[in-house]
């Protein structure tokens, strides 16, 4: 195959992710239009500039019993009114395909500029509610359904495979929460900026840290987020004259350099009798590393100047360590105890905070990812920069690692 | 300097502040010293402090310790010295003459004071300790309210309000202003001007018809009248008391508080924290039931007939078109969008009329009202009106126009520094 046409990220923003939209008596059109509007203005492109709209997101039909969530963007603006929109939905990877859709457009030449956005109102209903909402992105019927918090179960069961696989002690998964929340605490849209954190609180079973499911507990989770993200992908013509109007130059633009994407069997238990003989847990997660490093010409995790992953739990987080190559299959442990992923180490893993600190509204979470990619190749990550970043990459998950996102960015 | 703070000793640690600033400060890193008159107290307040941090770990930063036994050892060791007693000036001295006798020469000591004057407490202390001294104003609860306010002292070292300012802002977290030691600073002159204007208007139009009116809708995140109840009617008193007193300004008539409010304080009414009395609201029996501040008595919570121009700017707010909200409040016709009026733009008239007198610059006012009460920056109020129409507005309710304002509509500028991601959030649909 040729090699495929550039695509420029011209950088985005996002809503605070510590705001309760429902407390503000708000719809997520809201959210759509701040992020967009914010993003607008920030980047300083014209609304009538757009050329098509891609929106992430999971399950507004549930939170706020609407669809048709891609048609919401014309609302922003009158300049949007007959602009092509579409929704995209793969459960928490939502945002990801969006932007897959989007880039794919630009590749192929139809569009110059697209905004991307990822939305997500979660704070509707309770947390029970919200927890069998999101079984739905597992297999509902027979993994989900009258089961109370599903999917901290389901990713307890992943930190069960590796420790029935290698060993795995708890106190690591500790250590990964609390570095997120530490970093988290740099991100002045991070959701949990103002909360407390310890390694020791995460390490204790407590009134305030109780088990949620199996081995996970409540500072092993990633939050229930209300949030909105915008960003826009250019061509390089649109990327060129962008550049010119801000004094800057082309090359100095980051781009996706590579992108990798795999689904695998719905079932936890599926994916884990495939994976029995393999030496990674999630192969096809390994499988969509491996596509976005060579697509992106870049040989192995070393030339990465860190990584935004999916850490809906800690032992997500924990998998993606290995499955990245920062260790050997089922030994992320070293990588954690060397102080490999910590703001500062070789690899910083989610200098945002991640899921955990900075917030997870489901859909808009890729979308957060690429435009936190952006942020570091950009330096643009004020307190949370990685120094002299130049190659970032982002994993983002759907279900219980049933579609897999990749994308590395650089210039 | 404030950047080398690693150990907070806290006076004061089982009030409300005081247990939350020693959330604060743990939850950053420092070690801190709860101390209190008794050690039951200080561990009442380690207690309330792990609850705010929804962490028993919390108190591993912690120790706790008495006046009598610990005060001495404690503020010798301390880098920082917070004093949240109660707001009783002589009290407040005799601990800071203590504190005075055992600091060490380079500890900054801080009171959390919310409106005694910094002067007062500074006065007869030894240089070193004049140098060292400023107001730290936490909202509360602190853990949650990140809006802050520094008051330096006449005698305080620039480079200790400059470090601590810093402290404050990249360790703990806060939207710093520094302010001058004036009642109340800007925060509180500010909100409680709009509040007891508020409760004024209440005693003849009703608790519930002022709370609609001058509702989330109009940029803040709760009703005002439910906003006193919650603060406290006591502390909502010596507020607007000490403002009454000891400032002349334009506005010096709504700080004056209402007879109603007055009788029902003596009758030991003083909002959520007195559940029998209740305030402007009472609950009982799972019914909420409204003040009459004519007669006194709680009845049943009647919801005020809708009026068009609210439930106009509710939905425009609720969809994110916060421009053509307020364009609804400009537009409607009629004495309750007069009365709304008269309040918003009273707001952003008396709020940014504090310029120069004890707020620095318009970002500053716009920076506590926004983290410190959750209300509506004025200066975005001002740019989703546009300078010149605000201009117009105040002058038709005849309202003063505030300097920055006219400066702003002269060049044609935008007042506000950030961006619709900043303000949006205070205004609710």
């Amino acid at each position: 195959m040729a090699k495929p046409a550039p695509v420029y990220i011209l950088g985005g923003a996002q809503t605070d992710f510590a705001r309760n939209w429902s407390k503000e008596g708000k719809h997520f059109v809201a959210m759509m239009r701040e992020a967009v509007l914010g993003a607008l203005e920030a980047q300083r492109i014209e609304p009538k500039e757009i050329q098509t709209a891609h929106v992430g997101n999971f399950a507004a039909e549930l939170y706020a019993k609407q669809g048709h969530v891609g048609a919401f963007f014309v609302e922003i603006d009158p300049a949007f009114s007959g602009l092509p929109t579409s929704r995209h939905e793969a459960a928490c990877a939502s945002g990801s395909i969006a932007i897959l859709a989007a880039s794919a457009e630009i590749e192929a030449g139809r569009y110059d500029l697209a905004c991307v956005t990822g939305v997500e109102q979660m704070k509707t209903v309770d947390s029970t509610t919200g927890g069998d909402y999101l079984g739905t992105a597992a297999w509902y019927e027979r993994e989900a359904k009258g089961i109370e918090f599903p999917f901290p179960k389901l990713f307890g069961r992943l930190g069960d495979e590796y420790d029935k696989r290698f060993g795995l002690k708890d106190e690591h998964l500790a250590h990964i929460s609390a570095v997120n929340y530490s970093n988290a605490k740099r991100n002045p849209n991070a959701q949990t900026r103002n909360w407390f954190m310890s390694e020791s609180h995460a390490q204790q079973q407590s009134k305030f840290n109780t088990v949620i499911g199996g081995r996970i507990k409540v500072s092993d989770c990633s939050q229930v987020t209300d949030g909105g993200v915008a960003l826009f992908l250019a061509s390089e013509k649109f990327a060129s004259q962008w550049a010119k109007r801000n004094n800057q130059s082309l090359n100095d633009i980051p781009r996706i350099l590579g992108w990798g994407h795999h689904t695998a069997p719905l079932e936890f238990d599926a994916k884990v009798a495939e994976s029995k003989d393999n030496p990674y847990v999630l192969p096809h997660t390994r499988q969509a590393i491996l596509d976005a490093f060579r697509r992106a010409g870049v040989a192995g995790v070393e030339q990465l100047s860190g990584i935004e992953t999916h850490d809906c739990f800690t032992t997500s987080e924990y998998m993606a360590i290995d499955h990245f190559g920062l260790s050997k299959p089922g030994e992320s442990w070293k990588a954690v105890e060397g102080g490999v992923i910590e703001l500062g180490g070789k690899c910083p893993i989610n200098p945002s905070g991640g899921l955990i600190g900075a917030g997870h509204p489901v859909g808009a979470t890729g979308v957060r990812q690429m435009l936190d990619c952006w942020r570091q190749i950009a330096h643009q990550a004020g307190e949370y920069q990685v120094e002299d970043a130049k190659t970032f990459a982002m994993l983002n998950i759907g279900g219980s690692g049933t579609t897999s996102c990749v994308f590395v960015v650089g210039k | 300097m404030a950047d080398k703070i690693q150990k907070v000793v806290i006076l004061g640690a089982n009030g409300t502040m005081g247990a939350g600033a020693g959330e604060v400060f743990a939850g950053a890193g420092f070690r801190v010293a709860m101390l209190a008159r008794e050690h039951d107290k200080a561990e009442a307040g380690l207690k309330a402090a792990q609850s705010a941090a929804r962490a028993e770990a919390v108190a591993e930063r912690m120790e706790i310790g008495t006046y009598d036994h610990d005060l001495a050892r404690t503020v010798a060791e301390a880098d920082l010295i917070f004093e949240s007693l109660a707001e009783e000036l002589a009290l407040k001295r005799h601990y800071l003459e203590l504190v005075d006798r055992y600091r060490r020469d380079d500890a900054i000591v801080a009171t959390g004071s919310s409106g005694l004057s910094i002067a007062e407490m500074a006065r007869g202390r030894s240089d070193s300790f004049r140098k060292h001294f400023l107001g730290i104003h936490f909202f509360n609860p602190p853990n949650v309210i990140v809006g802050t306010e520094v008051i330096p002292g006449t005698e305080t070292g620039p480079a200790i309000v400059k470090s601590t300012v810093g402290m404050l802002g990249a360790r703990l977290g806060r939207k710093v202003i520094v302010t001058k030691d004036r009642p109340a600073f800007v925060g509180n002159r500010v909100g409680f001007k709009v509040l007891n204007e508020v409760a004024q208007l209440a005693s003849e139009r009703g608790v519930a018809y002022m709370d609609y009116l001058i509702g989330p809708h109009t940029g803040r995140a709760m009703a005002p009248l439910a906003t006193v109840d919650l603060v406290g009617w006591d502390v909502h008193r010596a507020i607007v008391d000490n403002v009454h007193q000891n400032c002349e300004d334009e506005a010096h008539a709504c700080f004056e508080l209402p007879a109603f409010m007055e009788r029902g304080i003596r009758e030991g009414r003083l909002g959520d924290k007195t559940p029998e009395q209740g305030g402007f609201y009472k609950r009982q029996g799972g019914q909420t039931l409204a003040l009459d501040p004519r007669t006194g008595s709680h009845g049943p919570l009647k919801k005020p007939a809708p009026i068009e121009f609210v439930e106009k700017m509710k939905s425009l707010n609720r969809v994110g078109k916060y421009a053509e909200a307020m364009a609804a409040l400009r537009e409607a016709k009629g004495a309750d969008a007069e009365l709304c009026r008269h309040v918003v733009l009273g707001y952003v008239s008396y709020g940014l009329s504090r310029v120069g007198e004890v707020a620095q610059i318009p970002r500053d006012v716009d920076t506590i009202m926004s983290f410190g009460f959750n209300w509506a920056p004025p200066t975005a109020l001002v740019d989703l009106l546009g300078a010149r129409v605000t201009i117009k507005m105040l002058s038709d309710l005849k309202l003063s126009v505030p300097t920055c304002l006219e400066q702003a509509a002269s060049e044609g500028a935008r007042m506000f520094t950030g961006g619709v991601l900043d303000y949006g959030r205070t205004l609710v649909g």
